[in-house]
C-alpha cells in the first residue's frame, strides 16, 4: 500500500468491490418511462420524486441554485419540475442518483461536490455562450458524468491517487496518456463505458471519452459532433473559472486545453474577462 | 398557322442517331400504356444513364460521342429485340419500357443490359470501357404515369451518386441515415427504430445456456434483443453493422454481459458469460482499453467472461487485430471461435490460435443425424478442437437425435432450443435453479 492510500480509501475499495458497477437506478427507469408518454403526468412524477425525501430536497436545492437563473424560490418537487422543465429535471435527477449509486465517503463527497459545481456552472455557461447550440441540460449532465471513472479507478488500483496527482501536475502530456502509462485503461474510457450503461446520449458519451484530448477540440471531423466538443470546452471553462475564483488551481488542464476551448467557443481575452466577471457573481451567490 | 403532317410529327419524335423515339414520345407512350387494363404483369421502367459521358465528348469530340451513343443503343436494342420500347431521353440517357412478371425478371434484364454496355469498345484508336447507372421503377396502381418515370430517373441518379456502374430499384435508393451512411428506405426505418431504442434504453441482453455433455451448465451466451417496435436481431444487427452503431451496441453489451457474469459469480455459479464481439468493434484501436474498463466496472474475474469472435477475425493479419487478440488474451478473458466451419478457415492459422472454445456453426447441425458426410466433418472438427486444447460446442441444436449424434461425434457441449431459448436474466436464473 502506498502512503497515499488511506484507510478510508481501503474502506471505499471494499465497498466498491462489493457493488461492482453502479447500476442505472430504478427511479430513473420509472421517470424516463413517464417522460416518454405523450403527455407525461407531472403529478405522478412529483409523487415518485417526493417519495424519496432526500432526492426531492436535492432537486429543490438545485432548482433554487443561481445557475438556473430563476429569481423566485421553489418549495416542492412539483414546483421544481414545473420550473426546470421535465428534460432538465430528469437530467438533474440522473446526476443526483448517480452520486448516490456510489458508496458515500468524505473523500468522494469532495469529488462529487466539485463535479456538481462544474456541472452547474457548465449549464449556466451553455446558456451564456452565444455561438453554442449546446443545451444547458446536456452541459450539466456532461459535467456530472465527465469524471465518473475516477471513483472506479480509485477503488480498483491502490496506486491510482499517485497517478492522479502526476496527471494533474503534468503540463505537457495529456491526462489520459499518463494514466495509460501505468494502467490498462483510463478514467475517460471507464466513464464512457459507464455512461453507455446509463444510456446517456451519444454526444455525451463521446465527449466523456475524449474530454482530455486536445486534438478532438481542434478537429473538425465528425464524430464527435460540435455539441460534443462544446460540452468538453464549456466544462473545461467552468472548471477553470471555478479554480480561478477559489485561487486553488490543482490541474494543468487549462494550460493544455484552454486555448483550443476558447477558440471553439469563439471567446477572446476580452470576452473571457466578461464571462469571468458574470460567472463570479453567480458563483458567489451560490457560496 | 403551321400544320404538321403525321409523318413530320413522327420524324420530329424520333432521335436521328439511335432511331429511338425521344423524351416526349416516352411520356406519351407511358401514359397510353398505363391506361391498359390491369394484368398480372406490371409496367416497368428501366432508366439508363451512361457514366462519365461528358469525358467521351471531351476526348473524342461530339462525333465520337454520337458514335458511342449509336453503338450502345444498337447493343441495347439487339439485347432486348427490335420490337421493344426504347427511348432516348437526353444526350446520354435511355429508357426501356416493358411488362414484367416479377421484379426479379426486371433486375435480371437490367443486369444483362449493364453487362452489355460494359463490353469494351474501340473509338478513335481508344478503347473505351463504358459503364452506366440504371434506375428501375415498377408502375404502382393508381400512380400518375409520369411519376413512375420520375422515380426511375431518381433511382438512376441515386445509382450515379453511389459511384455508378450499378442498378438501383426505386424505393430502395440509398439516402444518408443519421450517421451519414447511405441506406435504403426500409433500412432507414430500422435505423430510426434502433436509435429510438438506444435513446430510450430499450435494448437488453438475453441469455442462452450452453450445456456440457455431463448435463452441467458450461456457460451462457449473451444475445442482444430490442424490446420496442418489434425489431428482431436479424433486422437490427445488420443495420447496426452497416452504420457502425454495432460498436456502441457491442461496448454496451460487453459491460452488460460482464456485469451479469459478476452476478452469476456472486450467486456461486462457475459458468462464464459469452459475449459476441463484432469485427468492427474488435478492429478498434481502443478495444483493449474498453475491455479492461468493462471488466473493472463489472468487477468480475476475467475468466468468467468469454468473447465470441468469428473465425475470419483470427485469419485477419492486420496489425490492429493481431495486437487486440494478444491484448485480449493477456486480460485473462476466455476466447471462443464462433461460427466455425463457414468462413475461410485456414488450418495453418488454427494451430496458432489459443482459443478456449470452438463453436461449430449450425449449418452442420441441421444436417444431422442423417447426413453421414456432415457427421464426418463434425467428428473431424471435434477431434481437431480437442487436440488443440479447445472445448467444442455445437449451436442451433433442436432435437434429441441431433444432440445424440453430436455427442457421438465427440462434441463437448450443446446450445440450442433443445435445452432453452435465449431468455431474460430472471428466467435464466430460475432455469438454473430448477435444474438443480
Amino acid at each position: 500500500m502506498t502512503p497515499h492510500h488511506s484507510a478510508l480509501e481501503t474502506q471505499l475499495e471494499i465497498s466498491l468491490n462489493k457493488i461492482g458497477i453502479p447500476p442505472r437506478p430504478a427511479i430513473l427507469e420509472t421517470i424516463s418511462a413517464e417522460m416518454k408518454k405523450d403527455e407525461p403526468d407531472i403529478n405522478h412524477l412529483s409523487a415518485i420524486i417526493s417519495a424519496d425525501v432526500a432526492l426531492a430536497a436535492s432537486l429543490i436545492s438545485i432548482t433554487n441554485s443561481p445557475y438556473f437563473g430563476f429569481r423566485g424560490r421553489v418549495h416542492t418537487a412539483r414546483e421544481a419540475l414545473m420550473v426546470l422543465g421535465l428534460n432538465v429535471a430528469s437530467k438533474a435527477i440522473a446526476g443526483l442518483v448517480m452520486r448516490r449509486a456510489f458508496p458515500s465517503s468524505p473523500h468522494l463527497e469532495r469529488f462529487w461536490d466539485s463535479s456538481a459545481r462544474i456541472a452547474r456552472l457548465s449549464g449556466w455557461l451553455a446558456q451564456r455562450i452565444r455561438n453554442s447550440t449546446l443545451r444547458a441540460d446536456d452541459a450539466y449532465t456532461f459535467g456530472l458524468f465527465r469524471d465518473c471513472g475516477i471513483p472506479i479507478l480509485i477503488s480498483r488500483f491502490p496506486d491510482y491517487p499517485n497517478i492522479l496527482k502526476e496527471a494533474n501536475q503534468d503540463a505537457l502530456r495529456s491526462f489520459t496518456d499518463i494514466e495509460d502509462q501505468s494502467l490498462p485503461t483510463n478514467h475517460a474510457v471507464i466513464g464512457y463505458v459507464l455512461a453507455q450503461s446509463w444510456w446517456l446520449s451519444e454526444e455525451t458519451i463521446l465527449a466523456i471519452r475524449r474530454h482530455h484530448d486536445v486534438d478532438t477540440l481542434k478537429s473538425t471531423s465528425i464524430p464527435p459532433s460540435i455539441n460534443s466538443r462544446h460540452m468538453i470546452a464549456v466544462s473545461q471553462l467552468a472548471e477553470y473559472l471555478l479554480q480561478k475564483h477559489s485561487g486553488l488551481s490543482q490541474t494543468q488542464e487549462w494550460a493544455k486545453l484552454g486555448p483550443a476551448c476558447l477558440q471553439l467557443l469563439n471567446l477572446n481575452n476580452e470576452g473571457l474577462d466578461r464571462v469571468m466577471a458574470e460567472a463570479t457573481e453567480v458563483i458567489e451567490i451560490e457560496n | 398557322m403551321l400544320h404538321l403532317s403525321h409523318q413530320n410529327i413522327q420524324a420530329a419524335s424520333i432521335d436521328p442517331i439511335t432511331g429511338f423515339p425521344n423524351r416526349a414520345a416516352c411520356f406519351n407512350k407511358i401514359s397510353q400504356l398505363a391506361k391498359q387494363p390491369a394484368s398480372e404483369k406490371r409496367l416497368t421502367v428501366i432508366w439508363i444513364g451512361l457514366d462519365r459521358f461528358k469525358r467521351v465528348n471531351e476526348s473524342c469530340g461530339h462525333q465520337g460521342g454520337d458514335l458511342l451513343i449509336f453503338q450502345i443503343a444498337s447493343r441495347l436494342r439487339d439485347r432486348t429485340g427490335h420490337h421493344t420500347l426504347w427511348f432516348r431521353m437526353a444526350g446520354d440517357e435511355f429508357v426501356h419500357l416493358s411488362w414484367a412478371e416479377d421484379p426479379d425478371q426486371t433486375e435480371k434484364l437490367a443486369s444483362a443490359l449493364l453487362d452489355e454496355i460494359g463490353v469494351p469498345l474501340a473509338l478513335n484508336n481508344l478503347t473505351l470501357h463504358p459503364t452506366a447507372s440504371l434506375g428501375i421503377a415498377a408502375f404502382e396502381p393508381g400512380e400518375f404515369p409520369h411519376a413512375c418515370l420520375e422515380r426511375a430517373d431518381h433511382a438512376m441518379q441515386s445509382a450515379k451518386r453511389a459511384g455508378g456502374n450499378r442498378i438501383v430499384t426505386s424505393g430502395k435508393e440509398l439516402v444518408p441515415g443519421r450517421l451519414g451512411i447511405r441506406l435504403a428506405q426500409d433500412e432507414l426505418q430500422i435505423e430510426n427504430k434502433l436509435h429510438l431504442a438506444i435513446d430510450h434504453g430499450k435494448l437488453h441482453l438475453q441469455y442462452q445456456p450452453i450445456v456440457a455433455a455431463d448435463g452441467s451448465l458450461l456457460s451462457v451466451e449473451a444475445l442482444m434483443r430490442c424490446n420496442s417496435d418489434q425489431i428482431s436481431p436479424g433486422e437490427f444487427i445488420p443495420i447496426a453493422e452497416k452504420t457502425g452503431l454495432i460498436i456502441r451496441l457491442g461496448e454496451w453489451s460487453l459491460l452488460e454481459g460482464a456485469t451479469f457474469a459478476r452476478r452469476l459469480q456472486s450467486a456461486g455459479q462457475k459458468s462464464s458469460v459469452s459475449i459476441n464481439i463484432s469485427r468492427a468493434q474488435f478492429s478498434m484501436p481502443h478495444f483493449p482499453q474498453t475491455l479492461h474498463a468493462a471488466l473493472l466496472c463489472a468487477n468480475v474475474a476475467p475468466e468468467q467472461v468469454e468473447l465470441e469472435l468469428t473465425e475470419s477475425l483470427f485469419m485477419d493479419n492486420s496489425s490492429i487485430v493481431q495486437i487486440n487478440l494478444r491484448a485480449t488474451k493477456d486480460t485473462g478473458v476466455r476466447i471462443s471461435i464462433d461460427d466455425f466451419g463457414t468462413g475461410f478457415s485456414c488450418l495453418a492459422t488454427l494451430k496458432d490460435i489459443h482459443a478456449n472454445k470452438l463453436k461449430i456453426d449450425r449449418a452442420f447441425v441441421v444436417a444431422l443425424p442423417h447426413d453421414r458426410r456432415a457427421f464426418s466433418v463434425v467428428s473431424a472438427i471435434a477431434r481437431l478442437g480437442q487436440d488443440l486444447g479447445m472445448l467444442v460446442v455445437a449451436e442451433g441444436v433442436e432435437s434429441r437425435e441431433q444432440a445424440d449424434a453430436l455427442l457421438e461425434a465427440g462434441v463437448h457441449a450443446i446450445q440450442g432450443y433443445i435445452f432453452a431459448r435465449p431468455m431474460p436474466e430472471d428466467a435464466l436464473l430460475k432455469w438454473i435453479r430448477n435444474r438443480k
